[in-house]
């Protein structure tokens, strides 16, 4: 592998892994404030890209307007899945682990409904970016994925400002750490909660986008990245934020690099044994769910 | 005779009685599958009812269990009983890999469990030597029995209800056992367990060593009933589908559990006539049926059989004077 290679794969793995962390800190944050393993969050992701393509196919949009279409969307139908499912759910107190099954339910459902709206073909992204090389230090690199870690970046760049400078952020967070004290507080943990949701589906809406513009977008895209990031945000530690965007970087440079130097094939494999790993090694994940501030 | 030993004849006598109800060949074979579906939901209900382990790879066991029994079967010309029996010991034998990962607890041991059943699938999917690759096993003979060809649908149909019906009595006698009161008080306060004696690792390894050997034989009977194999027959989301069945049906029974299976396998068919809308009405259920409580459907369903009996034999019904009480 000469250095270029190296460069082009660490590169393409960054990008991978940004789009998993978008996942997985929306997988983590839920788990956080509910305790819900949000098995429908892929399907998010895969309403998101959706919603950016449909809007680019209206009008000509630009790549930042086609992205906050795919955040809007994402964000709006996981508003509207807690509201009417989990929210009820929770109201009835049903046992987690029968949540979590309805996240599942959730999941088949958003599928179908997408085949209905948009076909079962999966569909070719518009090329939102000069596909030309372009030189970086001497590197010759993909703008594509260049841009994919940059706008992934400053997502999670702005998430962590809002949590840590905004009243609502702060809110969030603390409802999530005690519900109890932050009622106390004054804080309506319910509305904190359809909050943590909306953000949730905002970050995977953007990943949508994203990943949907590096290969392209099909009603089934979501379950399995869903899964992917489930991994990743239980390799940085389930519900700690810094956690996730750290899991979903390793994971997608285990996969890349195991895809090139390994074997394509069993790209995905390794990725689980280092999972298993790790777990053994820190049944927690790499950072623990003690470390709850971002 | 207990209610409980009524109940289980008038089932059985029911379960006998479908194929004669509904001769179709086609419903038969989807009977079938049900069964298998049972059979696997009583694998799922051992861990995540009475030992309280979420397992995400039962799908694989299923997997191992169905290629180890078409192989043998092809290769070897293994007669049936014993070809699903070896599968059944292989996927138990490969259990043994998740021993050291049964100390995780909670969803780290899901998840855990879940990049088993991925790493399976891939091998299933990669190793065309071993298993055909992509394209699948094909050519499973017919089954026999004891030298008789197990002619049609409904004679296989009766082998899979037997099958089921044998791993219901061990998996309840199994509940009443020494083990299955450690595995109880284990799934209620693993802390607790520990310090009355109970070696908590082991007894997982011991839930998932036989859950995995029924799964296997499961995969068996479906290898002989589909007589083709694809390995996306078995991949992670067989595994949710499991979890899914015992969720729906009620944690903790196993009459629950065979319920629930007999909803995730029979509903998507009898829903067949609403075409493209199926599957959304099935998502639908599934949230539904999350929603009905704690014990599932097998709860809603006795609560509305006391309530029914309760009304019928003693009028006025008790409940209703505890409610002017209260």
């Amino acid at each position: 592998m000469t250095i270029d290679q190296f460069v082009q794969t660490m590169l393409g793995g960054l990008a991978i892994g940004c789009i998993y962390s978008l996942i997985a800190l929306g997988i983590s944050m839920i788990i956080r404030a509910t305790d819900i393993l949000h098995f429908a969050q892929g399907e998010m992701l895969m309403v998101g890209s959706m919603v950016g393509l449909s809007a680019y196919w209206m009008r000509d949009l630009p790549f930042p307007i086609v992205l906050l279409f795919g955040i809007i969307g994402g964000g709006l139908i996981s508003t509207v899945v807690e509201l009417v499912v989990y929210r009820t759910l929770r109201m009835q107190r049903v046992a987690l682990i029968n949540i979590m099954i309805a996240t599942i339910g959730v999941s088949i459902v958003l599928q179908n409904v997408a085949r209905l709206v948009w076909g079962s073909e999966p569909l070719g992204y518009p090329s939102l970016f000069d596909s030309k090389g372009i030189v970086v230090a001497g590197f010759a690199v993909s703008p594509q994925l260049l841009w994919i870690v940059i706008l992934s970046a400053l997502i999670m760049g702005t998430l962590i400002l809002f949590f840590r400078y905004t009243r609502l952020g702060i809110a969030m967070q603390a409802a999530a750490q005690d519900p109890d004290v932050a009622r106390l507080m004054g804080i309506n943990v319910d509305r904190t909660t359809t909050y943590t949701f909306a953000v949730a589906g905002m970050m995977a809406g953007a990943a949508g986008v994203l990943l949907g513009s590096l290969f392209f977008a099909s009603f089934n895209m979501g379950f399995i990245t869903g899964i992917k990031a489930f991994v990743a945000a239980t390799l940085g530690g389930l519900g700690s934020v810094a956690g996730a965007m750290i899991g979903g970087l390793i994971f997608g440079l285990i996969e890349t690099f195991s895809g090139m130097l390994i074997s394509t094939a069993y790209k995905d494999a390794v990725g689980m044994v280092v999972l298993i790993l790790i777990l053994l090694l820190m049944p927690n994940g790499l950072l623990t769910r003690a470390g709850r501030e971002v | 005779m207990t209610h409980s030993n009524i109940a289980r004849i008038v089932v059985l006598v029911l379960l006998i009685a479908a194929p004669l109800v509904q001769p179709n060949a086609y419903w038969v074979h989807v009977f079938s599958l049900a069964l298998i579906g049972v059979i696997l939901a009583f694998s799922q209900q051992l861990l995540v009812g009475m030992a309280g382990i979420v397992s995400l790879g039962q799908g694989a066991f299923y997997g191992i269990g169905a290629y180890t029994a078409a192989s043998l079967s092809i290769a070897y010309k293994l007669p049936f009983l014993l070809a699903i029996l070896i599968g059944g010991l292989l996927a138990g034998a490969s259990s043994l890999l998740l021993v050291p990962i049964v100390r995780l607890k909670g969803s780290s041991l899901a998840v855990a469990t879940l990049g088993f059943a991925i790493i399976v699938h891939l091998v299933m999917m990669n190793e065309d030597w071993l298993t055909g690759g992509s394209i699948g096993l094909m050519d499973i003979p017919h089954p026999t029995l004891f030298g008789l060809p197990v002619g049609g649908e409904t004679a296989f149909y009766y082998v899979c209800l037997a099958v089921a019906a044998l791993v219901f009595l061990t998996f309840d006698r199994i509940a009443h056992s020494r083990f299955g009161r450690a595995l109880t008080a284990m799934s209620q306060d693993e802390e607790a367990a520990r310090a009355s004696g109970v070696a908590i690792s082991l007894y997982k390894s011991k839930c998932f060593l036989i859950a995995a050997i029924a799964s296997g034989i499961a995969g068996g009977l479906y290898a002989y009933h589909s007589q083709y194999l694809n390995p996306n027959d078995f991949s992670f989301q067989k595994s949710i589908d499991i979890l899914m069945m015992v969720i729906i049906g009620g944690i903790g029974s196993l009459p629950g559990a065979a319920l629930g299976a007999a909803i995730v396998v029979l509903v998507p068919e009898v829903l067949r006539s609403s075409g493209e809308f199926r599957l959304i009405l099935f998502g639908v259920m599934v949230i539904v049926l999350a929603g009905t409580g704690n014990r599932g459907l097998a709860g809603v369903i006795t609560d509305l059989v006391k309530y029914a009996i309760a009304r019928w034999w003693h009028k006025p019904a008790p409940t209703t004077a505890a409610a002017r009480v209260s």
